[in-house]
């Protein structure tokens, strides 16, 4: 954080500022914000929770309904459900495919870019667009390619996957994990492109002098210093990720050959409107809550470390 | 880069919101008696289908021509799957219609126990009209306590169109091919997709939404068990001799790639990539021009005879909605959109059944003029619903599961994977 | 049902603003890697047009033609798709609806969110930590835990269903732009402010004629990324609005899209042409104003 500086101030008002801050209009210029932020978030996410400990469903205004406290009953329904620990587990393999290809992707693709004197708008531009249209329209064209006799099987022939990729079990995932990769990777290529250049030249020139080719000044110059990036990337890959719902929902409704692609939010997404539980479904929300924390401290630790 | 939050001032805040939130939730109920005598303008939602829309238009400007001071504003939801969430959530916040024209049998258990459904009973001559115009059939949708919250409104019985040109270019029978039994269906279908005359012989959509067993499992399931609903007498039905038939015919096909484990994104039937469609009577509107269809009763194990043949109704039903003010006029509004002129109506536009008693005997002239929908008609008088059991939605859920697993990937035995669905089904309904 | 929501969250160090059309790597000496370097790029924009490529000439065809061939196109081409959209779907309304729903949220999160920015950044107050750390909270949790406690608040608590408030009210301001206006303010230099407070400015002055002036270029990075949330929104206003003539244009275009498009003559086409209508006006939008598109705001300081 950047260091203010003091100014001097008089007697009662230095108990003032300092009960509230030195600067307490701050306050007032953050109350809006505040207020949004308590009614269309806190409210919702405290009775979420107060949800999850409770036998609870939505009724019509009025009617009367019994509402007993189950205490950890709704997490032990939703440990021992198969389908929600193997959406969970489709959210791994997700991520594991998802963060290391936007991660590689994007700096590639980045440092090709930035180095690029012609046609940069137009690659900008391209890079771009699929993150900025709407999934329900891509997904339209993406199902019609990936379709058993859509183009990519009519070009890989006889290698094409037999059932074809978002009906088979173990390449529906995988297939989403590619889509998502692809729509989202025009922001990841935005960040690292900002981050390449507070690179300083001395640092390349440096490692021109020392006679280190492209590869080698990639490796040793570009990755290191991009770091922080590289943090800023997965964990933004990682909670987007985790919070997957629109592209399982589209692109294999009801969750893939069984339940091979349902995500943990289209789980909440059936169970607590679609079947009527919205307490079962808050209890896996809260669940995937924590552990997106977890795993965003984990992996910031991770790379930050050496 | 993060900084751990003072947790000191978090806990307050939470706890606020909290309590605040425990302090809500319930509010004072409406007075039942007095909605139901009231009178004045009322809302209704209809389906986004087509056809339904221009009846539901028709049938609201006949009534508010009558009707000045009881006008009827009609609003359009989506007619598929969604439509359950959209009504829920309405009812959850207290504005859901007087009347909705796309009320899933297989939803009203849920919205009843959310207090969303006003019992038709309680309604000045409400049950006895239900029973007068419907009959006999009419006694499964009335609910665990007795009580009629929906009123059945049509249905589509489904059963097998059959593309003829498909079956002449396979070398089958056009007039009155051989499918009543499962050997003929699985005969047909075989000789369908090995002479390349389309490349499935049925197509019914393999994906896992709750309600594709109603358009594969459950018709011939219905069949096949003369009338039995998948629950009956809160005990799943599924694993029975009966139900491990149905599902070992619709395994072999999958298995012998007969159909398709892989979802057709748009109409196999209409886009000529499948010679059959399990389809109700809307289908005719669609494929009317395009295809030159025909008509067959699912088939049996045995071969059944056609006139003896059940299958799955397929109904939307109309409910009224405890958010209601209006019921007095909503009630008469109800009645006028289900008597015989409007269901007459409703059959010339939409070519969906009217669920009333012997509609041949009723609009003579429609099936004299369509001779095609007699059979749809005859079939409608022997149609099963979904059961109305508590936890409808997840049942079929997980039915759907363990028939997907099972039946369509093959990646467990059927009888194992049944038996325990069934388990967890019954277990699901025995609840309240 | 779609959900989008553009996420990104940000190093707080500031760091020297940066230039996206000015090359800092040194040239690369080496015709080869140039045209190394060129290949990947052109490969990554195919790979990354292609679908869209298709999907214009699948909403064209009056045939569904998913053969290799049928990439190219040889005739078979028609507008009769996008005219059938136009009678089904009313166009013009829908985008008057999207336009108020995405306008009031841009209103919001300019005026309320640089506010918030500006506060975070710059002044010191009680609860300033723990409000960031409510920021980062929010990109992490998932709509659909919100979603219907937040219906029942907007709809039966405040009655705003079938309102252009109660679809903008759940994503009025927007956090991601809170954060990059947070970001920027962190960057400029301390001696405007600390010079300012020394000679005695009241702090609502140095917000008017100090901080204001000097955020344009935030603005338009904020304005664009803002955009694309609630332009491509589905899932909120389709529980929102029941009024065919609320609904923004992703919903009316995903609703004909499910529904009214299997029954169309070339189904593949009308979905496609569905999904063209929708997807045009953001790209227009983003290729029309990605000159002004800065890296700097939302990334700049992405250094320790």
């Amino acid at each position: 954080m950047s260091q203010m500086s003091t100014a001097t101030l008089a007697g009662p008002r230095r108990r003032v500022t300092t009960l509230l801050g030195r600067h307490p209009v701050g306050m007032v210029f953050v109350t809006p914000y505040v207020l949004f932020l308590a009614a269309v978030f806190a409210y919702p996410l405290g009775f979420a929770v107060w949800m999850s400990f409770h036998d609870y469903f939505f009724a019509a205004p009025g009617a009367i309904v019994d509402r007993p406290f189950v205490g950890l009953d709704n997490y032990k329904t939703v440990l021992t459900d198969p389908a929600v620990r193997r959406s969970f587990y489709n959210i791994v393999i997700f991520l594991v495919i998802n963060v290391p290809l936007t991660v590689v992707l994007a700096l590639v693709l980045a440092t090709a870019l930035n180095a690029a004197i012609r046609g940069r708008t137009f690659l900008r531009v391209a890079y771009y667009v699929p993150y900025v249209t709407a999934s329900v329209a891509v997904v339209g064209v993406w199902l019609f390619l990936f379709s058993a006799d859509g183009l990519v099987n009519s070009l890989l022939g006889p290698l094409a996957p037999d059932p074809s990729w978002l009906v088979n079990e173990s390449l529906a995932m995988p297939t989403i994990a590619i889509f998502v990769t692809w729509k989202q990777l025009g922001f990841f290529i935005l960040l690292y492109l900002a981050a390449l250049q507070n690179i300083p030249k001395e640092l390349y020139e440096s490692a021109a002098m020392d006679g280190a080719g492209p590869l080698r000044t990639f490796w040793s110059v570009v990755v290191p210093a991009v770091r922080p990036a590289t943090t800023l990337v997965v964990i933004l890959a990682t909670i987007t990720g985790a919070n997957l719902f629109t592209e399982p929902y589209l692109l294999t409704g009801g969750g893939g050959p069984n339940g091979a692609s349902a995500s943990p939010v289209l789980l909440m997404y059936q169970r607590g409107v679609e079947q009527g539980n919205p307490d079962v479904a808050a209890a896996i929300g809260v669940l995937l809550v924590i552990g997106v924390i977890l795993i965003s401290l984990v992996n910031r630790r991770l790379i930050e470390r050496d | 880069m993060k900084r751990m939050p003072p947790a000191l001032t978090l806990v307050p805040a939470l706890a606020l919101v909290l309590t605040a939130t425990a302090a809500c939730g319930g509010g004072g109920g409406g007075d039942a008696q007095e909605a139901a005598k009231a009178t004045g303008p009322i809302k209704v939602w209809l389906s986004n289908n087509k056809e339904e829309v221009a009846w539901g238009k028709a049938m609201v400007e006949a009534w508010n021509a009558a009707h000045a001071d009881q006008k009827i504003t009609a609003e359009e939801i989506p007619a598929g799957k969604s439509s359950e969430e959209v009504i829920g959530a309405a009812i959850t916040a207290g504005n859901a219609p007087c009347l909705i024209f796309n009320t899933a049998p297989a939803a009203v258990p849920q919205f009843q126990k959310q207090g969303g459904l006003v019992p038709l009973d309680d309604l000045d001559g409400g049950k006895a009209y239900v029973e007068d115009r419907t009959g006999s059939v009419a006694e499964q949708y009335k609910s665990p306590d007795g009580k009629y919250y929906q009123i059945p409104w049509k249905s589509n019985p489904v059963m097998i169109f059959y593309n003829k040109k498909v079956f002449a270019k396979a070398g089958l029978d056009t007039e009155a091919p051989k499918l009543a039994t499962y050997d003929d269906f699985l005969a047909a279908s075989r000789k369908i997709v090995q002479s390349k005359a389309a490349s499935a012989a049925i197509f019914p959509a393999p994906s896992s939404e709750f309600f594709q067993s109603w358009f594969d499992f459950y018709p011939l399931f219905i069949a096949e068990t003369d009338g039995k609903q998948l629950v009956a007498d809160k005990k799943a039905q599924f694993d029975s001799p009966e139900g491990l038939r149905v599902a070992g015919m619709w395994k072999t096909m999958y298995d012998e790639g007969l159909a398709p484990r892989e979802k057709y994104n748009g109409d196999a039937f209409g886009d000529g990539k499948s010679a059959m469609a399990i389809v109700g009577p809307w289908a005719i509107a669609v494929y009317g021009e395009k295809i030159d269809w025909g008509v067959a009763p699912v088939p049996t194990s045995t071969g059944k005879p056609a006139e003896a043949i059940k299958t799955f109704s397929d109904a939307k039903n109309v409910a009224m909605y405890s958010a209601c003010t209006n019921r007095g006029t909503a009630w008469e509004v109800l009645k006028f959109a289900t008597s015989k002129e409007q269901d007459g109506k409703l059959l010339e536009v939409t070519g969906q059944m009217p669920l009333r008693k012997d509609i041949t005997a009723a609009y003579p002239e429609y099936f004299s003029k369509k001779p095609d929908y007699k059979t749809f008609a005859a079939q409608a008088a022997r149609t099963v619903e979904v059961p109305n059991v508590p936890n409808s939605v997840t049942i079929w859920q997980t039915f759907r599961d363990a028939y997907s697993e099972s039946v369509i990937f093959g990646k467990k035995p059927v009888d194992e994977t049944f038996k325990a669905a069934a388990e967890k089904v019954t277990a699901l309904a025995g609840q309240s | 049902m779609a959900l989008d929501h553009p996420e990104s969250t940000v190093a707080t160090a500031p760091g020297p603003p940066a230039d996206l059309d000015r090359t800092t790597s040194p040239q690369m000496p080496g015709r080869r890697r140039g045209v190394l370097r060129a290949l990947i790029l052109l490969l990554g924009a195919f790979v990354f047009l292609f679908p869209f490529y298709y999907m214009l000439i699948g909403s064209l065809q009056a045939e569904p033609d998913t053969s290799l061939s049928g990439v190219v196109p040889k005739g078979n081409l028609t507008l009769e798709n996008y005219s059938e959209i136009n009678g089904a779907v009313n166009l013009g309304r829908s985008l008057v609806n999207s336009g108020i729903f995405t306008g009031g949220v841009l209103l919001f999160t300019v005026v309320f969110g640089l506010l918030a920015g500006y506060a975070l950044a710059r002044l010191q107050f009680r609860g300033r930590g723990t409000i960031f750390a409510l920021v980062l909270l929010v990109q992490v949790v998932p709509f659909q835990l919100l979603l219907i406690p937040l219906y029942v608040l907007i709809v039966r608590s405040y009655n705003l269903a079938d309102s252009y408030l109660g679809m903008i009210l759940p994503f009025a301001i927007n956090t991601t732009a809170v954060f990059i206006f947070r970001q920027f303010f962190l960057q400029l230099p301390d001696d405007l402010f600390s010079a300012a407070r020394i000679d005695g400015a009241g702090e609502l002055r140095i917000l008017w004629s100090i901080a204001i002036p000097l955020v344009r270029p935030a603005l338009l990075t904020t304005i664009l990324l803002t955009f694309i949330g609630p332009w491509n929104e589905f899932l909120w206003p389709f529980l929102v609005t029941k009024q065919a003539d609320m609904q923004p244009l992703a919903v009316s275009l995903a609703n004909y899209i499910s529904n009214v498009a299997a029954r169309a003559a070339n189904p593949y086409g009308a979905v496609l042409a569905g999904a063209c209508v929708l997807a045009a006006p953001a790209v227009i939008l983003f290729v029309a104003f990605q000159r002004s598109f800065r890296t700097s705001d939302i990334g700049s300081g992405v250094k320790g």
